[in-house]
């Protein structure tokens, strides 16, 4: 049984295009015998214009060989619009494609597009936990993320759709700390997307976020993400570094302190015996709140930055050099 | 003592993201060449040729049917490929290769992924970069067959109110498609103030708090689209995903190429005007060279570079951003092209001494050439990701890019520059003018002819820095240098521009002072 379109009577009234006429093309593809049947119809279909059931039927299969095939999402869609077809069933037809294509662009913006069309928050709740799904496979898979963010940010809904993602957020680091994209998407949140329903407090969130960056860096701090996370909430919401110079000093120490020797402070958790220090994101962290603090706290700053070069984080020793030059 | 070739430290509380990080580096580490041996790193070009030629000659595997509609970068990523190994391609390749990009040509304006297909924005970058590689001027040459103005119609269809563009009709908004556009606008001399209105502030609305760039950003609250488009300021603008390198370099790259056309449209406006001007947008360069520094991985990841925060090293990123600093120490105003002679010295140390004390970089030439010739090139040929990865024609491009920018520093020269604009001559850039723009007064006509002679002189402005080359290896490992900003090899980019600018470039200086 053939699956070629070129053998199936509900095609024989197309003529098929193959793609290069009266050209030997350079660096050809070796295509299967069904995909170059498939987009020979569809090349007819694009310069026909037709936008029918067996059209959908046609760029399914294509997407289904080569999800990446942009011509044929866009065609799709326009055939879906045209059909005034169910645009949900559509979403819960893709579910697989997406979860098998999932580091595909054109899955996600498909999907966008239905959304969009779609128009509602109840899509939107049920997209989110589609997205759980696919991000559980892959959790840093980005553009899941970019595209949780859009329809956070598009349908806006604070008590449906806002509302629940802190604490998924915190599931996430919870599993993996150092989960680079759970940590962006916790700013997207908190910060850059404007004030969340119930943050209006911005002193209490502040301290909220750095308690949280803080606890996370006292786990494991040796990881970039949370340093990141704590320095950009300093620099959104206009905090000297040096606020948190007594949190830091700790883990620029050369070994963690013993079980006994410190009082315990619930806001400057300190590293546990496993810490392995002294931690290079806290010597960048303390350099860079001697060079704004300036005059002669910049010399402490030098130093910080010599042994990083010279020692500590040499891979970088560039780097940490132009930062000397840059403020002597 | 820190011991050089630690891993990375877990403090005894294992994640998903670092047993995968353990892992690799365990299997990256196993390329590193045992010290005391003498044995140096040897790039296989020959190997690395063949696997390009059996790509253009017999055509590529039926795992290639994912980049079916990705077919002009097949060509770009070969055919340059070439370029950067030191190949020349033979006419009957080149006529080929001519054909078949020109049936990638939309009918309504721009380049598409196959015949047949939308028309695309990057399709469109890596085609007409392609066409700098093999066309020339004359017939049967290519370029004078490129519709600019339909080119020019279909970039502006993508226009969104935001700055952005799509990267095709009803496509997703992306930065790597701004990147394609203005790129492919520079080259082709399609560049106006209607076409780059509104993009600087997008692009610096694509910063993340990590200090590099995300895929884009959300519109929604700044730009009310509706029966009166409005534009609120103070709304916020946040950007969709996570700092990553493909993006960053795109940003970068965006940001440099627009210089000109900010500092003429936007306060303060130099030379100053009476016209009221929009402020200038910014971004934070000091952290976009942070987050650039970070993605560079340890010795024993051979020093890597990674595409994002707690993500593995990858070839690619060798380029996206090893590729990426000097266009950012180009924006923070340092490294600038030395006048002074730098010695060559013969025994590698001695050498590698005297040069570190003059090499102005801001990351580590020297363990990112380790890493593509050690766990970068695949040993059948072509180089990769990472083992035991394969290779493919993209990796093989970007890591040869990577490769080319460690061993080279190309910077931009302001003698060079100025050369350019004494030698500009504002009729014939007019004349190939074909984006069917009309200005309005004087004064709009001498803003757009100085954003071209601007944007013009400053992108051919790039240069090899005299005596900063460094191969790891030795320089029979050497690969020619590549243009930071299009990733095309210097000549092909001048070449390009002096016709569609209708420009004769001056000759360059030799260098002040001869090598010893």
């Amino acid at each position: 049984m053939s699956d070629l379109l070129a053998d199936d009577s509900e095609w024989a009234d197309v003529v098929p295009i193959r793609q290069y006429e009266n050209v030997n093309p350079v660096a050809p593809i070796f295509y299967t015998e069904e995909y170059k049947d498939a987009t020979d119809y569809f090349r007819a279909v694009v310069k026909s214009g037709e936008t029918s059931p067996r059209v959908l039927k046609l760029t399914e299969k294509i997407i289904r060989m080569n999800p990446a095939h942009y011509t044929a999402w866009q065609h799709r869609y326009k055939t879906l619009v045209a059909l005034k077809s169910d645009l949900e069933e559509e979403l819960r037809l893709m579910d697989d494609l997406a979860k098998q294509f999932m580091k595909t662009y054109q899955v996600w913006h498909h999907r966008r597009l239905l959304l969009t069309a779609i128009n509602s928050v109840d899509a939107a709740v049920l997209e989110l936990e589609f997205l759980r799904d696919v991000l559980d496979v892959d959790t840093k898979n980005y553009h899941t993320w970019s595209y949780r963010q859009w329809i956070l940010a598009h349908f806006n809904n604070e008590t449906r759709l806002w509302a629940r993602e802190r604490a998924y957020l915190e599931d996430l680091l919870e599993a993996d700390v150092r989960n680079n994209s759970a940590w962006h998407h916790r700013f997207f949140v908190v910060y850059a997307s404007g004030i969340r329903l119930g943050d209006e407090d911005r002193e209490q969130v502040r301290r909220r976020e750095l308690s949280f960056a803080k606890e996370k860096i006292a786990l494991a701090p040796n990881n970039p993400s949370a340093w990141n996370y704590l320095r950009g909430v300093l620099e959104f919401t206009k905090t000297p570094f040096v606020e948190l110079a007594s949190f830091v000093e700790p883990y620029t120490a050369v070994q963690p302190p013993s079980a006994s020797e410190e009082v315990v402070d619930l806001d400057n958790p300190l590293p546990t015996e496993s810490a392995q220090l002294p931690c290079v994101a806290a010597l960048e962290f303390m350099a860079d709140a001697y060079e704004k603090q300036g005059g002669d706290a910049t010399a402490k700053a030098v130093e910080i930055w010599k042994s990083l070069a010279n020692e500590r984080d040499v891979m970088r020793k560039k780097y940490w050099e132009y930062r000397i030059r840059d403020a002597l | 003592m820190v011991d050089l070739y630690s891993p990375t430290p877990t403090d005894g509380y294992g994640t998903p993201t670092s047993a995968l990080q353990t892992a690799t580096e365990n299997l990256i580490a196993s390329h590193i060449l045992p010290a005391g041996t003498g044995l140096q790193p040897e790039l296989q070009k020959r190997f690395h040729f063949e696997f390009l030629l059996r790509n253009l000659r017999q055509g590529f595997p039926e795992r290639y049917v994912s980049q079916d509609a990705s077919q002009p970068w097949l060509i770009y990523w070969t055919l340059h490929g070439f370029s950067i190994f030191g190949a020349g391609l033979d006419d009957l390749t080149k006529k080929r290769s001519i054909e078949t990009l020109l049936a990638l040509q939309h009918p309504e304006g721009g380049f598409s992924g196959g015949p047949g297909q939308a028309a695309h924005l990057l399709p469109t970058y890596a085609a007409v970069c392609a066409f700098a590689v093999v066309g020339r001027p004359g017939e049967g040459g290519g370029w004078e067959s490129i519709n600019r103005k339909k080119l020019y119609e279909f970039f502006m269809s993508l226009k969104q109110p935001d700055g952005s563009f799509l990267v095709s009709h009803h496509g997703e908004v992306d930065v790597r498609g701004v990147y394609c556009l203005l790129a492919v606008a520079t080259l082709l001399n399609i560049l106006t103030p209607e076409l780059l209105s509104g993009v600087p502030g997008f692009l610096a609305s694509c910063q993340t708090y990590e200090g590099g760039f995300g895929n884009a950003s959300f519109p929604g609250w700044a730009f009310e689209t509706g029966p009166s488009n409005t534009y609120d300021p103070s709304a916020p603008r946040p950007p969709l995903g996570e700092a990553h390198g493909g993006y960053t370099f795109c940003a970068t790259a965006s940001w440099v190429i627009l210089r000109s056309f900010i500092d003429l449209y936007h306060a303060p406006a130099s030379p100053p005007t009476s016209i009221s001007l929009p402020p200038a947008p910014r971004i934070n360069t000091g952290a976009l060279l942070r987050w650039c520094a970070q993605m560079q991985g340890l010795p024993i990841e051979l020093g890597g570079f990674k595409g994002r925060t707690n993500k593995l090293v990858d070839g690619c990123y060798s380029w996206w951003v090893g590729g990426c600093f000097v266009l950012v120490e180009a924006l923070l105003g340092v490294g600038a092209h030395h006048e002074s002679p730098i010695e060559e010295t013969a025994g590698e140390e001695a050498g590698h001494k005297a040069w570190d004390d003059v090499d102005d970089s801001l990351f580590n030439r020297k363990a990112l050439q380790e890493y593509i010739l050690l766990p970068g090139q695949h040993p059948a040929g072509g180089l990769r990701d990472k083992p035991p990865k394969g290779a493919d024609a993209y990796h093989t491009l970007y890591c040869a890019a990577g490769l080319s920018a460690a061993q080279h520093r190309v910077v931009p020269s302001e003698p060079r520059k100025n050369a350019i604009i004494s030698a500009w001559d504002a009729e014939q850039a007019r004349a190939k003018d074909d984006t069917g723009l009309r200005t309005t007064s004087d004064a709009e006509r001498a803003q757009l002819d100085a954003l071209r002679r601007e944007t013009f002189a400053h992108a051919l402005s790039w240069t090899e820095e005299e005596g900063t080359a460094l191969y790891v290896g030795g320089a029979g490992n050497r690969v020619n240098a590549t243009h930071p900003l299009f990733n095309l090899t210097v000549t092909h980019t001048e070449l390009m521009m002096a016709y569609f600018y209708g420009q004769t470039l001056p000759p360059r200086a030799a260098p002040p002072h001869a090598k010893k």
